[in-house]
């Protein structure tokens, strides 16, 4: 059901300078009727303790009208008054990225306990003290491990980083069946302990194996996540900013669908300093114009590639990514990021897949889906995006 | 309070933008590194090493975090030209220590790359301060010292700072507070001959050795002979369960590095020149509690020390003197 014209005409204006005669794509969204009765039915079911927290008045969910900013994914419970939390967050995998995010959480203050679990015992155990013997350094943090899923108890947040790397020149696709059985272990156990919590997939590739960890654990969509384009955007906003010579907080724009090959950069909503850059003509006469900014999106994709063939992995970057999605939900931000998020319904994508899109995040996991205008060549590159990866579900173990 | 280190230069004036180099991007460079970004204590920060490919892709990884930092330029070369300007130089480089090895094993192994690291760093910032980082401790900051021709208050060991942390850490766990409020240092040798200055050791304000734990456990000197030695077993523990350390020692760095660069005036055990201080008379370094500035040790502070905790301290010396003869350093 689309939205009313008057959307389209108010959208149009603000985007026509400078664009040109771009045509925009609406997202076509679920409206509140079909969440509303989908929500009532619920209510006489059996419910998870998370969605019985929902105000005793029932689902108030907050109206969907056309020109609201933010739409709720299809499927989410998310309760009415604020959410109370312990801040304690379980990292599955302790390779150079799961202490990473571990350790920059750590510098962070975000977190009362931080839990950490993996397979191999002395690895675990080594890296339990040495972040232990920090403490006189951090605020009080219990640090735990254990092999055993039981230390992860109540957490907040599950963060899992586990399972095989990236290999030199191996695309994330690659590396997909090695992961798929080593979730069906950990994604259930994982619930078993902390049937409240919201999962955050880092693991690659990260899109696929959010939607795997979506599947295996039964939570509604609110509440998995996976780290997504967040970096990618980030490594955009970066690049952007040192060749116009701004600090990368005052460049604002979204890299979104796959985290990979097939990302799309969406160049009609960047902005620099809230000018936008798509045509932008600067000092020198330089134009730029979809091809010269792709330069930009090619050198984002290969990043990645780069540093592993380097040093063998990525470590410090994804560290701070998903340190700063943390705290968005610990601390019940309502920051935007672009991650990984049930994208069924949006941009005229109509089947089950997982893929980056600009998501609202707070203590209750994804809050809504910004209606960001797209063209209509970034909606076809999204729609090529979430093809190719429900393309990879398909022919993966995972139905 | 405070008695400057003989020798010491100690300027009127300091400029105001803050670059640090580390030399050595393995484990303990690249988390002394990332702290000191993460803590937003540096506009610029320069990465040497030897390995080429490791270099750049660990200063890619870095910026490649831009957007979720403060904007810092980060830059790195195996050419020292990329300290230029540097107000701290951390060194991290050379051997590390293999499981069971103790420190001082070490120290033939990295004697000949401090020759080549040293002089290099001073050429490019003639006005730095030195941080050593790399074991055993007190014998490379002293070796830096004599190579570099700085005065002494610019060339410090990172020494016992970390030492002191775990075992105010052990204490706080103990009797159920925070690491805060356990005020103690361990001095000496950052190895196995260092010395716990128990008499010292309070908790919120109360001595150590006059309260009782959680579990209602009095301490005696004995007892607390056993956390000493989980200190001085914790880095080997930690090297034999995970290969090396590195988050402990690069928060540990991390702090002193603000000390230093924010003008803290804060007391810190590091390894210093201890000639002339407790009754020291070997030119050795080792760890004294130190008041730390922009300037480099500000001072060493005056902390009283019981009959036992001098001789444990002058044994230090002599362990440390001993092997700097060995090798004639």
């Amino acid at each position: 059901m689309h939205s009313g014209s008057r959307f389209l005409r108010q959208a149009s204006s603000r985007l026509l300078y400078g664009f040109g005669r771009s045509q925009l794509h609406l997202r076509p969204g679920f409206t509140l009727s079909i969440l509303n009765s989908s929500m009532s039915n619920r209510q006489d079911e059996g419910l998870s303790a998370f969605a019985r927290r929902m105000h005793a008045s029932g689902t108030n969910l907050e109206q969907h009208t056309p020109n609201s900013i933010f739409s709720r994914i299809p499927g989410s419970e998310i309760p009415q008054h604020k959410i109370k939390h312990s801040a304690k967050v379980t990292v599955v995998g302790v390779g150079n990225v799961g202490m990473a995010c571990a350790q920059t959480m750590l510098s962070a203050g975000l977190l009362n306990e931080l839990a950490l679990v993996d397979v191999l015992e002395d690895r675990l155990q080594g890296e339990l003290l040495d972040l232990q013997h920090s403490a006189a350094f951090l605020p009080r943090v219990k640090i735990v491990a254990d092999t055993d899923y039981g230390v992860s108890a109540d957490s907040d947040i599950c963060i899992v980083t586990a399972g095989a790397r990236q290999r030199e020149g191996e695309s994330r696709i690659d590396l997909l069946d090695r992961n798929v059985n080593l979730f069906k272990k950990i994604i259930p156990e994982l619930v078993r302990h902390s049937p409240d919590t919201i999962l955050l997939i880092v693991s690659n590739p990260v899109d696929i194996l959010a939607y795997v960890s979506w599947k295996l654990s039964g939570l509604p969509p609110n509440r998995v996540i996976g780290s997504g384009t967040n970096l990618d955007s980030s490594r955009l906003r970066s690049l952007l900013a040192d060749k116009f010579e701004v600090s990368a907080l005052n460049v604002h724009g979204y890299i979104i669908g796959e985290h990979g090959d097939n990302s799309v950069p969406l160049w009609s909503s960047l902005s620099v300093a809230n000018v936008p850059v798509l045509n932008f003509h600067d000092k020198k006469g330089v134009q730029y114009n979809k091809e010269t900014l792709e330069e930009f999106h090619k050198a984002v994709v290969k990043s990645a590639y780069e540093v592993i063939r380097l040093k063998g992995y990525t470590s410090w970057a994804i560290g701070f990514s998903v340190a700063s999605i943390v705290k968005s939900l610990l601390r019940d931000q309502m920051h935007v990021h672009p991650v990984s998020v049930l994208a069924n319904s949006f941009y005229g994508i109509d089947y089950d897949v997982f893929l980056s899109l600009p998501a609202q995040l707070g203590s209750a996991g994804v809050l809504g889906i910004a209606n960001l205008p797209i063209t209509e060549d970034e909606a076809q590159r999204l729609q090529n995006s979430a093809k190719i990866l429900r393309g990879m579900l398909d022919k993966s173990k995972m139905q | 309070m405070f008695t400057t280190i003989p020798g010491s230069d100690l300027p009127y004036h300091v400029k105001t933008s803050s670059k640090i180099t580390v030399v050595g991007v393995g484990n303990v460079g690249m988390a002394c590194a990332q702290t000191c970004v993460t803590e937003g204590l540096v506009d610029e920060l320069a990465l040497v090493d030897i390995q080429a490919d490791k270099l750049r892709g660990e200063m890619l990884d870095l910026q490649h975090a831009a957007a979720f930092l403060p904007r810092v330029n980060i830059m790195a070369d195996s050419d020292y030209a990329v300290s230029e300007g540097s107000d701290i130089c951390i060194v991290t480089a050379g051997a590390r220590q293999r499981e069971g090895e103790s420190r001082l094993s070490l120290l033939g192994r990295n004697l000949s790359l401090f020759k080549s690291i040293i002089p290099q760093l001073v050429r490019y910032s003639p006005d730095t301060i030195l941080l050593i980082v790399s074991n055993p401790v007190d014998i490379l900051t002293y070796l830096s010292w004599k190579i570099s021709g700085f005065p002494p208050n610019r060339v410090i060991g990172t020494g016992t700072n970390l030492d002191s942390s775990r075992l105010r850490f052990l204490i706080a766990d103990k009797f159920d507070v925070n690491a805060h409020n356990v005020h103690g240092y361990m001095v000496g040798e950052h190895g196995d001959s260092s010395v716990p200055l128990w008499s010292t050791l309070t908790i919120a304000n109360m001595p150590v050795l006059s309260i009782c734990d959680k579990d209602g456990v009095k301490y005696s000197r004995e007892s607390l002979q056993e956390l000493h030695k989980m200190v001085v077993g914790g880095a080997y523990e930690v090297i034999k369960l995970k290969g090396y350390t590195s988050w402990a020692i690069g928060y540990s760095t991390a702090s002193l590095v603000k000390s230093l660069l924010r003008d803290q005036r804060r007391i810190h055990p590091v390894s210093v020149l201890a000639k002339g201080f407790y009754g020291i008379d070997k030119d050795v370094y080792l760890s004294l509690p130190s008041q730390l500035g922009r300037a480099g040790v500000l001072g060493v502070a005056s902390v009283q020390m019981i009959e036992e905790e001098r001789r444990k301290l002058h044994e230090s010396s002599e362990t440390i003197w001993d092997i700097q003869n060995q090798l004639q350093i």
